[in-house]
């Protein structure tokens, strides 16, 4: 129980550095940042007119006047209510809304590929392991390593210009067209249809990490001692496979997992871009091509929210597979 | 008929990149019901592969490669796994050499005895729980420990309850590999203990396999001993112990001295096993054979019944039917190679010399943090003594006592939290170990050095033997040229690593463990030390040679006024090597005084006790001297 208590206190602690930093540093940068915004929105040499700053600034949720410590107030009290300011590039709608409508869409695609490439990739891994040194292990190695060796983006131009463009059986853009956005059997069907060949890349990519992760650390601990008494005891070959070998071995997948899990709010820059899909890694390139600090800011505090989270999920989860992890820090 | 008959077994090994090794080679013999075995062999010497053959572990590229493994008119050597697996467990189970990881570190303790249980009988629910803690009670584990994960328990109590597991469903065959070995003699001797009381009671057959003669010689009815993967001799015990027939055997037991004798006279068999992916010709051990007749070169011998035991040796056969024209030397229980003596007279003289290097009142804490919260271990506490020019001081204490804590106060590579080391040099030059800068550290170092336990691990496997001896000739003495390369040659002879021309080119990965061990030793010797500290220096190497490196290290404090100072947990190598034994326990001094004494005489428990620990065959038997 110590060890949950402690893992969830350090969580704590992080995450407050974490949303303090992203505070501070913005400050850190010489200049009123309504000022800079101005100039920004209006050319280098335009005229200052204060009515024109004092209206960005109270935009920006930023009133002048007040010391440090109320704007740190502020900021914690918007930010717990969900008030991230406004996006310039979809102005006027605020942040929140921005990430809202991208988020389901990356969560749908990315998580559930990445849960599925974990699945695939693990029982992959572990049965190679278990078949080591035979045609089955050769293939699935060799096969993951050449895979591993090409670009997921170029994959995915690859894979957009065959499916899309030369063959025409997928659209080439976008998360849905012809559909209204809701929870209607045409919209789903649509959005799917839209999936599949972004998902096809994340299904070709995403297991190889763990199918190499999972066989070399089965095929360690098949060496183990305790794998040789399972057989010296009699154990059926499945019930050593599963119970003893493969238990040991997911413990490092875990881990991988839930940050991959984490980073997965990041959304797949790359993947999303090629294929146009509205989630939330298309927006973060929109956000630095537009410069859009806001939007920018919020998917980065996203981000690490997710990557911490996620890291407590991992240590939790591992405090409850491993005895080991809670003796050693409680 | 017996329980367990083998035949002809052979197991062979073929690595794909490596030549074949045939590691077990027509092994024949048999075990009755309730019998108690004992395997003797050396490091490759194809025990660890006979028992893993044995229970049908042998994995790719190994493989049976002929003979059959009889178990109770089956043959298992045959049967498929499935055919196999009712025998599992509950007719044949085992306990493994390492207790750390023959348990599931992610299992409590009593669900693995529960798969065992469930798979080979029909207990189930609470009778399951009983029944492990009737067997935590045959081998005094605590109940509360039922529930236990395997990282929870110290490793003489995961060696108890894996002794428990073996014996969960009554088994009438228990294979015991090396089961003792890594732990502590105290606990060693407790979990013998345990396997001799259980195995009375319940008379299951055994076939106890290790490379300790003392441990296998104590507990069996009768031994198997094996070399380069043959049965070299089969022989009753107490009668092995009085009359061995193969001259490995009387190299194996004349490594065992007494200890209390006025002189010990330890032997050992120089060389070492042969490479078993060449071909060969004759008897494999002739090369390291000091009766050897021309026969043993060209003819291999059989196994053959010799005055009631089997024994696989030309000599051994024509000492007990002589043949016309083939002369062999006269039988002898004693092996007529090399020998190493050590009198109680050297250690009186060696205890009159000089003390060079003086501890008072030294004691060392560690400092842990848990949190916010910081506890303090003492790992030395309050000792004092002094180590002598040309005397070798030994310091014995399980793990944990301390031991190797002092060994690294003394060379420097710790501070001690009080106390005072001086070291008196050869030119009389008083130095203040404890104040010493890390600019002056340099030079004490070049006073004191180090060999440690385990040279294979501690010799660069990509320099050469030259390069390795180089390193510190240049760094300390600053030699270079024709010098250092003249100096390199006379290290190498010092340690009888002849010619030196042959090795100086040569990779530790060549050389036998005795042998790394002496290009270890030569290193230490290369800046031409007052001081050398020996951490266990043998203890990873196979009994036959151990005497050949304490022989080594005793010539070098004849013959050169330095000082070594032995750190071991054996007290029988103790008395071998050093004048004067320092028994250290928790952190201190419990016993010190004239190596002699302390094993004849030793007046305080703990000395006492670690004393009882040694195996000694010999105990019951008035030993022919």
């Amino acid at each position: 129980m110590r060890y949950f208590l402690r893992r969830i206190g350090f969580f704590l602690a992080t995450l407050w550095a974490a949303v303090t930093l992203n505070f501070i540093i913005p400050r850190l940068q010489p200049g009123d940042p309504a000022e800079i915004m101005f100039k920004k929105l209006q050319g280098r040499d335009a005229e200052l007119d204060p009515a024109k700053i004092e209206a960005l600034r109270a935009m920006l949720g930023d009133p002048a006047g007040k010391n440090l410590w109320e704007q740190y107030w502020n900021y914690l009290g918007s930010l717990s209510r969900g008030e991230l300011g406004l996006s310039y590039t979809y102005f006027p709608y605020d942040v929140a809304t921005v990430i809202g409508v991208a988020l389901p869409w990356t969560l749908v695609l990315v998580g559930t590929t990445l849960l599925i490439s974990f699945v695939v990739g693990t029982l992959l891994g572990a049965f190679a392991a278990w078949r080591r040194n035979t045609r089955f292990d050769s293939i699935v190695t060799l096969g993951s390593t050449f895979i591993g060796t090409l670009p997921a983006f170029w994959l995915a131009l690859l894979i957009l210009f065959a499916f899309g463009y030369v063959l025409g059986w997928f659209p080439t853009a976008g998360g849905y067209d012809a559909s209204t956005p809701g929870w209607n059997a045409e919209f789903i069907g649509d959005a799917i249809y839209h999936s599949i060949l972004p998902a096809s890349v994340l299904l070709i990519t995403g297991p190889i990490g763990w199918i190499l992760g999972m066989r070399n650390t089965m095929i360690m601990n098949l060496g183990e001692d305790y794998v040789r008494l399972a057989r010296a005891k009699g154990v059926p070959d499945t019930q050593i496979a599963l119970r003893y070998a493969a238990r040991n071995a997911l413990l490092p997948s875990i881990t991988g997992l839930a940050l991959a899990l984490g980073s997965m709010l990041g959304g797949q820059i790359l993947i999303e871009q090629v294929f146009d899909y509205p989630g939330l890694g298309r927006l973060t390139a929109q956000a630095i091509d537009n410069k859009d600090y806001p939007l920018l800011q919020a998917l980065l505090l996203f981000t690490i929210v997710g990557v911490l989270l996620a890291n407590l999920i991992a240590d939790m989860l591992y405090g409850i597979l491993d005895p080991r992890a809670r003796k050693a820090q409680s | 008929m017996a329980l367990l008959e083998v035949k002809n077994l052979g197991v062979r090994y073929e690595p794909r990149l490596h030549k074949p090794v045939q590691a077990v080679d027509d092994v024949s013999f048999e075990i009755a019901e309730g019998e108690f075995v004992g395997l003797i062999g050396e490091s490759g010497s194809g025990k660890s592969t006979l028992a893993n053959a044995l229970l049908r572990l042998v994995e790719r590229p190994g493989r049976i490669s002929g003979g059959s493994i009889v178990f109770d008119g089956n043959d298992l050597a045959t049967m498929t796994q499935d055919e196999l697996r009712p025998y599992r467990w509950r007719d044949i189970s085992t306990v493994f050499q390492s207790s750390m990881n023959a348990l599931n570190p992610v299992v409590r303790v009593v669900d693995q005895f529960r798969d065992a249980i469930e798979l080979h009988s029909d207990l189930r629910g609470d009778a399951v729980v009983d029944r492990v803690r009737q067997l935590f009670g045959m081998v005094m584990i605590e109940e509360k420990f039922l529930t236990a994960y395997p990282h929870e328990l110290s490793g003489g109590m995961k060696q108890r309850i894996n002794l428990a597991l073996a014996l969960v469903n009554k088994p009438r065959f228990v294979l015991l590999d090396e089961p003792t070995t890594g732990l502590d003699v105290v606990v060693q001797r407790s979990i013998l203990e345990a396997v001799r009381t259980l195995q009375a009671e319940q008379k299951f057959a055994v076939l106890f396999i290790s490379h300790d003669m003392g441990t296998v010689l104590d507990l069996s009815d009768r031994i198997l001993v094996m070399y380069a993967g043959r049965i070299v001799e089969e022989h009753d015990s107490a009668d092995l112990m009085r009359n061995p027939l193969h001259p490995y055997s009387k190299g194996l037991l004349g490594s065992y001295g007494d200890p209390r004798a006025q002189t010990v006279r330890i032997t050992y068999v120089p060389g070492r096993p042969p490479d078993l992916t060449r071909e060969h010709a004759g008897c494999l051990f002739a090369p390291r054979c000091p009766e050897r007749i021309d026969r043993c070169l060209s003819v291999e011998p059989e196994l053959l019944a010799v005055d009631g035991a089997r024994v696989a040796c030309h000599v051994a056969q024509l000492q007990a039917e002589p043949e016309d024209g083939v002369e062999v030397p006269a039988r002898s229980a004693k092996f007529a190679g090399p020998e190493f003596v050590k009198s109680d007279d050297e250690s009186k003289e060696a205890l009159s010399q000089h003390a060079f290097l003086t501890l008072s009142d030294v004691s060392k804490t560690y400092r842990t943090r848990n949190g916010f919260t910081f506890s303090d271990f003492t790992a030395v506490d309050d000792v004092a003594f002094e180590l002598r020019r040309g005397a070798v001081t030994a310091l014995v204490g399980q793990s944990g006592s301390g031991k190797s804590t002092l060994a690294k106060l003394i060379t420097g590579v710790e501070k001690p939290t009080a106390g005072t080391i001086m070291f008196h040099t050869r030119e009389g030059r008083a130095i203040d170990v404890v104040g010493l800068r890390p600019g002056q550290l340099r030079d004490y170092r070049s006073k004191v050095q180090m060999v440690f336990q385990d040279p294979y691990s501690s010799l660069n496997p990509t320099k050469t033997l030259g390069y390795i001896l180089s390193r510190p000739l240049r760094n300390f003495l600053g030699l270079s040229g024709e010098a250092l390369k003249q100096r390199v040659e006379e290290l190498l002879e010092k340690v009888a690593l002849t010619p030196a021309s042959r090795y100086r080119n040569r990779y530790a990965y060549e050389l036998s463990g005795g042998q790394r061990q002496r290009v270890v030793i030569a290193r230490a010797l290369a800046s031409n030390p007052e001081l050398i500290v020996a951490d266990e220096p043998i203890s990873s190497l196979d009994v036959s040679i151990r005497a050949e490196i304490l022989e080594l290290l005793h010539d070098l404090v004849q013959e050169s006024d330095v000082g070594i100072l032995y750190i071991t947990h054996d007290l029988l190598s103790a008395r071998m090597l050093a004048d004067e034994i320092i028994v250290l326990s928790q952190g201190r001094v419990v016993e010190q005084g004239r190596a002699l004494t302390v094993i004849r005489d030793p007046s305080d428990d703990y000395t006492r006790k670690l004393l009882d620990a040694i195996p000694n065959p010999f105990d019951k038997l008035d030993r022919p001297a």
